[in-house]
């Protein structure tokens, strides 16, 4: 019954923020110097047939119009056609104006659908590096709050935030690849070629989780029910496995939540530097080359995608620690 | 009834607000990472706005026949006059690094300044009134904090212009949805105390009460942790300048000095790296600065300091 | 290739990471012998495969892959008017309008089609059409006439045009011929879809930004030893580069003079330089202010300090001072080329009622970055230069995609002010440059419309002889644009590519064309 009353009142609350952001991108691109129909229809148009086509297309009605227009197509699961890249999903331009291949584009859908695997796939090799340098560090530093395994917490994770990440990209694939020979850097031709984005963006994430952990595990070793423990007879490693871990989490948890955010501005960068073909790369391609319904259908999956993993994180953290009520 | 106030009164309270931020900043005084920060970072401002000033190289200035010269000391042909080497059209390192340096602090501090003076008015707003305006104000900040900022901010500055107006209040805007909730939640716990009631019965506006009382109180912690986001947004920054999107060249900032460098790094190693360094040294510093006054912070509160 | 559940169930192998053996991971999916060559390319194409609705350079470099051509000009400085001849086997003038052309037997196309004597008429009266957006024929096809009088003999008559019919001399190693049937289909039929061409490589697919070629074990000279060409569009230097020296990659193209510096010596690399048929060019945009004026065009030229330019370009860009290349018909070193001069630039300026560039409005460079080698470097240096003359100007710089949709020339004007771009066409023939720029009926990137200049081009199109026709463009045309200044040209490029040693049996085209029908991997 909670469950049902919690999953309705998000899902509402994240259809209303998916909305909101949706329209926000959409007028933007609307307003922002430079015609869309203008990309659409090519450089060399006279402007009385940029007008015409632009009247056909609706670009001309008011904004709420078209993105009612334009949401009632998503719902539907038609996100528009991308300006720039026809079927084949290449990029392309010069053609001249009244080029009539300039109608099969590509489906924006299609266009997300085919790069968010690998995008996925290296969110998640990522998280797992992340985890495994923070790990260690932050729990050690956690229970021995002052000393030096917290020092030497504190130190790693500043040490590691300041590094820029496409400074340290470009520096890994030049040494680790090119110099070395030890992984490949450019492009995606196998499973190994994400495992150097991923370090990067580890590298990125570690320091956050390295530092709630530290403070939720000093915290939680400080409560009284860890020191009753103690006097009951449990052993530390148990003490601290079982109990004190388990409710460490849920911040860390919560912190997980957040860090998609960051993680979206760390993949953006790590994948253009790498030449991966994943979501971000495509963003970036779609903002340089003025993309726009590929940057709205971007917008709105990621934006779809980030109230799903609060939702999904909110559950869990309600699980692990029923005091909380979201 | 006047004498209770000398007591109780905003006096008393300031001394006690004043206290807890001095506390804060005292407690991570005594920490070396803090002092080591303080030092490293006071003096790369010192240099990067006096150096220019005193020395005669243009950072701007093209010569091609000394381009590409290794650092002091570093393979062929370095000499003392570009002691970081040139770049790809002979303008000079240390200048361009300096003057990069200035335009990433000036965009850190105005942009944090801008969350922070949005965020907390917001938060302080939302917190005080409760009801109706809270929970349109959370709802605001709940979106906001949805939004992908790095699509909304590439996508703004991607297709118009970048202007440094532009590039901060892209910046600012993506973070004071954080300041909002902190305040909020701060406010709404302090505003339950006596003081506050005292004063509403003595009829002070909620103004008053909201700007002369509970701001100084809630403000000094909050501003405290956001030195650590002076580092996150010079990140943010050129990260955007990295992808094009920020300020634009030939004005050196340190994102697209190291996207030219890029290409060079085979060759001219120094390019991409020396601001890294700088870049490096500036944002440690300031993360080391902001973790100690964070940790003091959480101490204060917590009633260990 | 790679299905997403492929890759999500890949997520769960991070056990690999454990033992990172690089030759296991980056399995050679290929076998050593018939494994494809993989060209990375740094322009992008239009997406519109019919040869005659584009001009951009990297779709005809496509296009010397998988089309035939009449004959074709390998353009070497020691030898510029060498041909060779392909599906003609001689090209004859029989008087000042008749040019007789004699085919070879026994071609096909990809398709299966016979290439006979109608494929070559269809071709040319298609290309000629005013409408077409490349305009590479000397005159519409109203202006001349195709007969076939046998299969395999095609006669050009250009009485109509008034001009030689020496002139699709030139042009006849620089044209694709194209099935009639596909022609007869029209703009919109199978021409924009497909490539169907006599070459040694059949076109298969468009996949994301690569094109798929293979092998045409039909091919007239023996089918090609590789299995085929996979021509991807990579429009980042620096990725090209690393992917060379990753292995990843068998050519690359656009080499900048740091990366030459880098390849030198690499071993498994060969590197390959050539003076190009292609110049680098400043675009004015002629038909709107402030540059529809010619004195102040010739202020901005005069404005630019060139050598400085080849400083920055090393050994990507050789000194020329005319609008062609070297290696093309016609050349001759301008006496009167715009030179750096601040002074008679001032002068110009304060002539054209702008002293020191004041009233001059905001002025936007548009450039590109990730395709020619420095553009954005010699852009700055070019904006700087321009700045302390008082020119207040803008730099641009745009990637590939979007720059090409920038650059072509609109009703009213195109996009900013002026541009950088680069024009490169495989043959001797100086028009594919002058009259495609610079008379009125094409204009292509600079919108000028001037009547003396469209005169003294259709003058030296219809000259009696080569000789007299040599004389026009170095004594009249030439000198003529240096005055008027449509257009500065900065530098001849210098075409380096970097190829995997073991890659032997290409042939390198001075406009960036490769002829792989020999090629081996060793």
């Amino acid at each position: 019954m909670f469950l049902v009353n919690f999953l309705i009142r998000r899902l509402a609350q994240g259809a209303v923020i998916v909305l909101l952001v949706s329209f926000l991108i959409f007028t933007l691109l609307r307003v922002v110097p430079g015609d869309p129909v203008r990309l659409i229809v090519g450089g060399m148009a006279p402007d009385a047939l940029v007008e015409q086509i632009a009247e056909e297309m609706g670009l001309r009605d008011p904004i709420p119009v078209q993105f009612f227009r334009y949401m009632s197509g998503v719902v539907q699961g038609d996100m528009g056609q991308s300006f720039i890249r026809p079927a084949s999903g290449a990029a392309v331009g010069g053609a001249s104006f009244d080029d009539n291949t300039r109608s099969e584009r590509a489906n924006v859908l299609d266009l997300i659908a085919d790069t968010a695997p690998y995008t996925l796939q290296l969110a998640v090799l990522a998280m797992v590096f992340a985890l495994v340098i923070a790990l260690p560090i932050g729990i050690y530093g956690g229970l021995k709050p002052g000393k030096w395994p917290d020092r030497f917490a504190l130190y790693i994770g500043s040490l590691l935030i300041s590094l820029p990440n496409f400074w340290l990209g470009i520096v890994l694939a030049l040494v680790v690849s090119v110099n070395l020979g030890w992984l490949p850097a450019i492009g995606y031709q196998g499973f190994s070629y994400t495992i150097l984005p991923a370090i990067v963006l580890a590298v990125e994430i570690a320091p956050f989780l390295i530092r709630t952990l530290t403070v939720s595990v000093a915290q939680n070793m400080g409560e009284s029910y860890i020191s009753v423990a103690a006097i009951r007879g449990i052993s530390h490693r148990r003490i601290v496995m079982a109990h004190a871990l388990k409710n460490s989490s849920v911040p860390l948890l919560n912190l997980l939540g957040v860090q998609f955010s960051m993680l979206l501005g760390g993949v953006l960068v790590v994948e253009f530097i790498f030449d991966y073909p994943g979501l971000g790369l495509l963003t970036i391609n779609a903002v340089l080359q003025r993309d726009f319904p590929l940057i709205q259908g971007i917008a709105i999956v990621t934006s779809a995608a980030f109230v799903m993993i609060n939702i999904v994180v909110d559950l869990i953290a309600t699980t692990i620690d029923p005091r909380l009520d979201y | 009834m006047p004498n209770t106030m000398e007591v109780i009164g905003p006096d008393a309270k300031e001394a006690r607000a004043r206290t807890i931020a001095q506390r804060i900043a005292l407690g991570a005084w005594r920490s070396i990472e803090f002092r080591i920060g303080l030092f490293v970072f006071t003096t790369m401002v010192l240099l990067s706005i006096f150096w220019p000033m005193v020395s005669a190289i243009d950072p701007m200035k093209i010569n091609i026949g000394a381009k590409l010269t290794p650092p002091v000391l570093f393979g062929e042909n370095w000499t003392w006059t570009h002691p970081l080497g040139t770049d790809q059209l002979g303008r000079d390192m240390l200048m361009r690094c300096f003057v990069g340096l200035r335009y990433s602090l000036f965009i850190g501090l105005a942009t944090v300044m801008i969350m922070l003076a949005v965020g907390c008015l917001v938060g302080l707003w939302a917190g005080y009134r409760g009801g109706l305006t809270d929970t349109i104000l959370m709802r605001i900040t709940d979106a906001q904090l949805s939004i992908p900022m790095i699509i909304l901010a590439i996508a703004i500055l991607g297709v118009s212009r970048p202007t440094i107006p532009a590039i901060i209040l892209v910046l600012g805007l993506s973070g004071w949805p954080v300041y909002a909730r902190v305040m909020r939640s701060v406010v709404m716990a302090e505003r339950k105390r006596e003081f506050v009631r005292g004063a509403t019965i003595l009829g002070a506006s909620d103004l008053r009460i909201m700007f002369l009382l509970l701001l100084p109180l809630c403000l000094p912690p909050i501003a405290f942790v956001a030195v650590l986001d002076v580092a996150r947004m010079i990140i943010f920054e050129s990260v955007l300048g990295f992808l094009g999107l920020g300020v634009q060249p030939p004005t050196p900032t340190f994102g697209n000095i190291i996207a030219d460098g890029r290409k060079y790094l085979v060759n001219a190693w120094w390019i991409a790296t020396v601001p890294g360094i700088f870049l490096f040294l500036t944002l440690a510093s300031l993360n080391l600065m902001g973790a100690a006054l964070e940790r003091s912070r959480n101490r204060v509160y917590g009633g260990k300091a | 290739m790679i299905s997403r559940r492929g890759i999500l169930g890949g997520v769960g192998a991070a056990a690999l990471m454990t033992q990172i053996n690089p030759e296991f991971l980056i399995s050679s999916a290929y076998a050593q012998t018939g494994k494809p060559i993989i060209f990375l390319s740094a322009e992008n194409i239009t997406g519109n495969w019919d040869p005659t609705a584009h001009t951009t350079l990297s779709q005809k470099n496509i296009e010397a892959y998988v089309m035939g051509y009449l004959s074709r000009a390998p353009m070497r400085p020691e030898n510029p008017d060498e041909t060779n001849m392909e599906l003609a086997e001689s090209i004859t003038l029989l008087d000042r309008y008749r040019l007789e052309i004699k085919l070879r037997p026994g071609v096909s196309f990809h398709d299966g089609e016979p290439f006979s004597a109608k494929d070559v008429k269809a071709t040319f009266e298609y290309g000629a059409q005013p409408d077409r957006p490349a305009q590479w024929y000397p005159g519409p096809t109203d202006t001349f006439e195709v007969t076939t009088p046998d299969d395999l003999t095609v006669i050009v008559d250009t009485t109509k045009g008034g001009y030689s019919a020496s002139l699709f001399i030139f042009l006849a190693s620089y044209l694709p011929i194209m099935s009639a049937k596909d022609v007869a289909e029209g703009p919109n039929g199978s021409l924009s879809q497909r490539l169907n061409g006599t070459g040694p490589f059949r076109f298969v697919e468009q996949r994301g930004n690569d094109t798929v070629l293979e092998a045409f074990s039909g091919y007239f000279k023996g089918a090609p030893k590789v299995s085929g060409v996979t021509y991807s569009f990579v429009g980042d230097g620096t990725t090209r580069i690393l992917s060379m020296l990753n292995g990843q990659a068998s050519i690359i193209e656009r080499l900048e003079p740091e990366q030459i510096d880098t390849l030198t010596g690499k071993p498994g690399i060969t590197l390959s330089k050539m003076i190009s048929v292609e110049n680098k060019y400043l675009w004015f945009r002629c038909s709107k202010p402030p540059f529809d004026n010619p004195l102040i065009r010739k202020a901005a030229c005069h404005a630019i300090d060139r050598s400085i330019i080849y400083e920055v370009l090393g050994e990507s860009g050789s000194p020329s001072s005319n609008f062609i290349s070297p290696i093309k018909f016609g050349y001759i070193d301008l006496e009167n080329y715009p030179e750096y001069d601040p002074e008679e630039c001032q002068r110009l300026l304060a002539e054209a009622g702008y002293p020191g560039g004041e009233g001059l409005p905001e002025l936007e460079y548009i450039t590109s970055v990730g395709f020619y080698p420095k553009t954005k470097e010699y852009g700055e240096v070019i904006t700087a230069l321009l700045q302390e003359q008082g020119f207040p100007v803008t730099l641009n710089v745009m990637e590939v995609a979007a720059w090409n949709e920038n650059l072509y020339d609109r009703p009213g004007g195109g996009p900013g002010h002026m541009v950088d771009c680069g024009w490169s066409t495989g043959s001797p023939e100086p028009d594919l440059v002058l009259r495609t720029h610079f008379h009125s009926s094409s204009k292509r990137i600079t919108g000028l419309v001037d009547p003396d200049i469209d005169a003294l081009l259709d003058k030296e199109r219809s000259a009696a002889s080569l000789d007299e026709r040599r004389d026009i463009i170095q004594k009249e045309l030439t000198p003529m644009l240096a005055d008027r200044a449509p257009a500065l040209s900065l530098f001849t490029s210098v075409l380096v590519h970097a190829m995997d040693s073991n890659l032997t049996g290409l042939f390198l085209y001075p406009d960036g064309a490769i002829d792989a029908s020999a090629a081996t991997f060793g």
